[in-house]
């Protein structure tokens, strides 16, 4: 996986101070994206161990706390991203509980294949579908056109038992 | 005949009877006159007559020569030649530049004077008179009243003596705390009014606001209630018996319930009233009085009634539209142990003040420690960031009733400019200019010897400074003995930096630059603390906020030295201390790169960030005042709270050539608009009444320091 920009410290994108990363890699190309550079997963720069470590680091710092990590894009979805982006919640998770994920994807929650929704078990808040421009309203919170939702994910899971939580590893 | 001739300009010149000749044939030419052979009877005549006059002076000169033409019958003559010498006093007089300063005024031509300071709406009659007297006043301050090497110096752009307008020509105070307490307590005099302890909140924030009228009428800096909260609530009590009076006398059921609710909003719409009041003043200073109010570390359920009150009535808004108010500055003190963390007492208002803060940029916090590891005690700045020290430890009341005496503030980049590169030259030539502020502030100081109360009564004699004195009394024994501050201020640390060691790397990545910025503000220390020795004076170091000098020291250099690239280019110098607005940090790295500096110049100092909109992230703005505490004694959070009444838009208008546009629904109409950005410590609406644009220019540039990928 490639990523665009890593933010060390975010107020912006979610909930408190964060630490946030935007991957490369999108492929719905939404008309008047404010990140279109990030669309071609060969754009940007390698996402290294060094760098997971380092977002772990941050993430643990004491001295700025951070409340979690804010995944944006390009799509952390993207199917050639759901490798890295699943062993990097993964480890969020394990070592950091109580640091909390938000992700912002295209894709529309009801309609992820099974690979990502393995990464969903490890988010907290997912904010969901594709920004449609006619729809953009700078009013919203956390999102930018109006058919997209920020969904709270284990309230969402207990409703929708569409994921088969032993198939999670 | 006479040596010299003493000009009106002052200048003497060697006596030249040739000149007085010329003008005589002039004047002949005029009418007609061809009588030339009575002209060296005449100039002989004259130079006789002017003899017992040395030197002599314009006035005298051109009586004798009417005279001497009368005196020859020639009448003609002598009236064009009168009529020709008044023509050229006209002249003159219109060529001069407090004639020129007046019409400027009238004309609306002359911008750097209207746009001076952006809370003076300069259109209005009472701000015109203002503003005239301050042309007057500065005009005689510069001819008369100062030394002339000040003079100079200020001119030059080599020092800036601030506040001309008023003082030395008034003897005006700069900046003050109130102390109200004493007023309110033991009762005063204003105009026509005796003025006896209030027996309710309402009357007490009322009688608060008709002090702060008259005070603020008196002196020409910012008025500051310190502790207000703590002064006030026992006012909330008196309201609260009066309720409870009220419910006995009714047979109300549960007449606690009835007493505290009653109060409540009696509470709320007395601190409103207030607001409003302050918001619609206009000071014989020709504006909105610039005040402050401090408060946050009473712990009563009074006072807490008020901490909320003041920041409910900002959240509410002025007005149908809800605007934004812009005064007065609030400053919240915030303590570990009381309201800093979850389970303080008071931690409830902290997150009503990240509220406030986030939907109306006030208030500002004081971290309590900090303040006082800077400054040695708490208290709240006088004005926007001036802070008095410790040295009337002893006394019951150390702070209320003392003031600031006015700032003469030095240009660091000019000298760092003259010393091309060499610092032991730049601190050379820092002491000799040390020298020349000294003696400036003492002008300043020296003017109010000898004053007596009666000039202002409210502040010496009926207590707003602390001490009543007779109406014949000196008002000097209220300043001496360190009980007022008088500050040296400084400006532009990043661009001497710059100067000397060139533009990169940027100060932020050069410990280098780093040390030698402290080195200078220590240097500046240093000279005010051996002023304080030397004197009886309390000398401080003030960062200065500059609203225009931003601009008028670059302008003045870049006349001088040109533009050179991190230094004059900009169009503006940077604020005192404070990290190159352009600089991409987080709000955290900004932090800890301003850290030192309050704690040297303790005299005056803020610290800011440049924030998103966070109305819907308060947590992170709490992250950032939480990490202040531990590093800088007072931050600002400066974040985008334009609103739009038409589309209900809250966050960042774009800066367009339509003026400040709504990013939602493009409306740029200003009637339906509401746009603030910090100025220097207070709020302004550029939409409004536009900055001056070297302001105008830093405010553009400013990043916000939450946008700095790794």
């Amino acid at each position: 996986m490639n990523y665009h920009a890593y933010y060390p410290i975010d107020v912006v994108n979610g909930p408190g101070t964060r630490c946030t990363l935007f991957v490369s890699g999108c492929e719905h190309r939404c008309r008047g994206c404010y990140n279109a550079a990030t669309w071609n997963p060969h754009n940007g720069l390698p996402f290294t161990p060094q760098l997971e470590e380092r977002i772990l680091q941050d993430l643990a710092d004491t001295d700025i706390p951070r409340q979690g990590l804010s995944l944006s894009g390009g799509d952390p979805l993207y199917p050639a991203n759901l490798s890295a982006v699943f062993s990097l919640v993964k480890r969020v998770k394990q070592e950091l509980p109580d640091k909390d994920i938000w992700c912002w994807t295209g894709y529309r929650l009801g309609q992820l294949t099974k690979q990502q929704q393995r990464v969903l078990s490890f988010i907290d808040v997912l904010i969901d579908g594709p920004f449609v421009e006619p729809l953009k309203d700078p009013r919203l919170v956390w999102r930018g056109s109006q058919n997209q939702r920020v969904v709270p994910i284990a309230a969402w899971l207990a409703a929708n038992h569409r994921v088969d939580t032993q198939s999670i590893g | 005949m006479p040596e010299h001739v003493i000009k009106r300009d002052g200048q003497t010149i060697p006596f030249n009877i040739h000149r007085i000749e010329t003008a005589i044939v002039k004047a002949m030419g005029s009418v007609q006159c061809h009588q030339t052979h009575l002209l060296p009877l005449l100039c002989t005549d004259i130079e006789r007559e002017l003899s017992g006059h040395q030197p002599c002076d314009i006035d005298t000169i051109q009586q004798v020569v009417e005279a001497a033409l009368i005196r020859h019958r020639l009448v003609d003559v002598a009236r064009s030649y009168i009529a020709y010498r008044r023509t050229r006093d006209i002249e003159r007089e219109r060529r001069s530049k407090l004639n020129d300063d007046i019409v400027g005024l009238i004309s609306r031509r002359n911008s750097a004077l209207l746009n001076e300071n952006a809370n003076k709406d300069s259109y209005v009659i009472p701000t015109q008179r203002d503003l005239l007297a301050g042309i007057v006043a500065r005009h005689i301050a510069k001819t008369q009243l100062l030394p002339q090497d000040v003079v100079q110096a200020h001119e030059h752009g080599d020092i800036h003596y601030h506040d001309l307008d008023y003082a030395p020509f008034f003897p005006m105070f700069n900046c003050m705390l109130v102390d109200l307490e004493g007023m309110l307590t033991q009762g005063f005099r204003m105009g026509n009014a005796e003025i006896e302890p209030p027996k309710s909140i309402t009357t007490a924030a009322h009688v608060t606001a008709q002090i702060i009228a008259q005070v603020a009428s008196h002196i020409y800096g910012g008025t500051t209630i310190d502790r207000i909260d703590e002064i006030l609530a026992p006012y909330v009590t008196a309201s609260f018996h009066k309720h409870l009076t009220t419910a006995e006398q009714w047979n109300i059921a549960d007449v606690n319930a009835y007493a505290m609710q009653q109060t409540e909003r009696e509470c709320f719409d007395a601190f409103q009233a207030l607001e409003y009041e302050v918001n619609t003043l206009h000071t014989s200073n020709g504006q909105t009085p610039f005040v402050t109010f401090g408060f946050g570390l009473g712990q009563g359920w009074q006072e807490r009634l008020i901490q909320k009150a003041i920041l409910k009535v900002r959240l509410a808004g002025l007005g149908r539209n809800r605007k934004t108010a812009v005064f007065p500055k609030l400053v919240l003190a915030i303590k570990e142990g009381l309201n800093r963390s979850t389970n303080d007492p008071n931690y409830d208002i902290k997150q009503l003040a990240l509220q406030c803060a986030s939907q109306r940029m006030y208030p500002d916090i004081l971290n309590y420690d900090q303040v006082v590891l800077a400054t040695g005690s708490f208290k709240t700045p006088m004005g926007c960031r001036s802070f008095l020290d410790n040295r009337q430890q002893n006394s019951e009341h150390p702070h209320a009733g003392r003031n600031n005496l006015g700032v003469v503030s030095i240009n660091l980049p000019r000298i760092a400019l003259l010393a091309e590169q060499d610092s032991a030259r730049f601190f050379a030539l820092l002491h000799q200019r040390l020298a020349l502020c000294f003696s400036a502030l003492m002008s300043r100081v020296d003017r109010l010897k000898g004053v007596k109360a009666r000039v202002a009564p409210i502040l010496y004699m009926e207590g707003a400074c602390g001490i009543r004195l007779k109406a014949d009394d000196d008002i000097f024994q209220l300043f001496h003995d360190g009980r007022a501050t008088v500050s040296l201020g400084y400006i532009g640390l990043h661009e001497t930096a710059n100067a000397l060691f060139g533009r990169e790397p940027h100060i932020y990545d050069c410990e280098h630059k780093q040390r030698f910025a402290i080195a200078v503000v220590e240097t500046l220390k240093q000279a005010t603390d051996q002023w304080r020795q030397k004197t009886d004076l309390g000398f401080s170091l003030y960062s200065t906020p500059s609203e225009s000098l931003c601009a008028r020291f670059c302008e003045l250099d870049t006349k001088e030295f040109g533009v050179i690239p991190g230094v004059t280019d900009k169009g503006y110098y940077t604020n005192s201390f404070h990290l190159d607005v352009e600089k991409k940090v987080t709000p955290y790295d900004k932090i800890l790169f301003e850290k030192p500096y309050p704690r040297i110049a303790s005299g005056g100092f803020i610290c800011y960030g440049e924030f998103p909109n966070l109305q819907h992230n308060l947590k992170a703005l709490e992250d950032v005042w939480d990490f202040s505490y531990r590093h800088v004694p007072y931050y600002g959070t400066n974040t985008p709270i334009d609103e739009c009444f038409r589309c209900g838009f809250q966050g960042e208008f774009n800066c367009t050539a339509k003026g400040f546009c709504c990013p939602a629904c493009a409306n740029h109409d200003p009637q339906s608009i509401s746009v603030t950005r910090r100025v220097c410590g207070y709020l302004g609406a550029p939409n409004a009444r536009p900055f001056n644009a070297g302001k105008q220019e830093e405010v553009k540039r400013r990043v916000k320091h939450l946008a700095t990928p790794l």
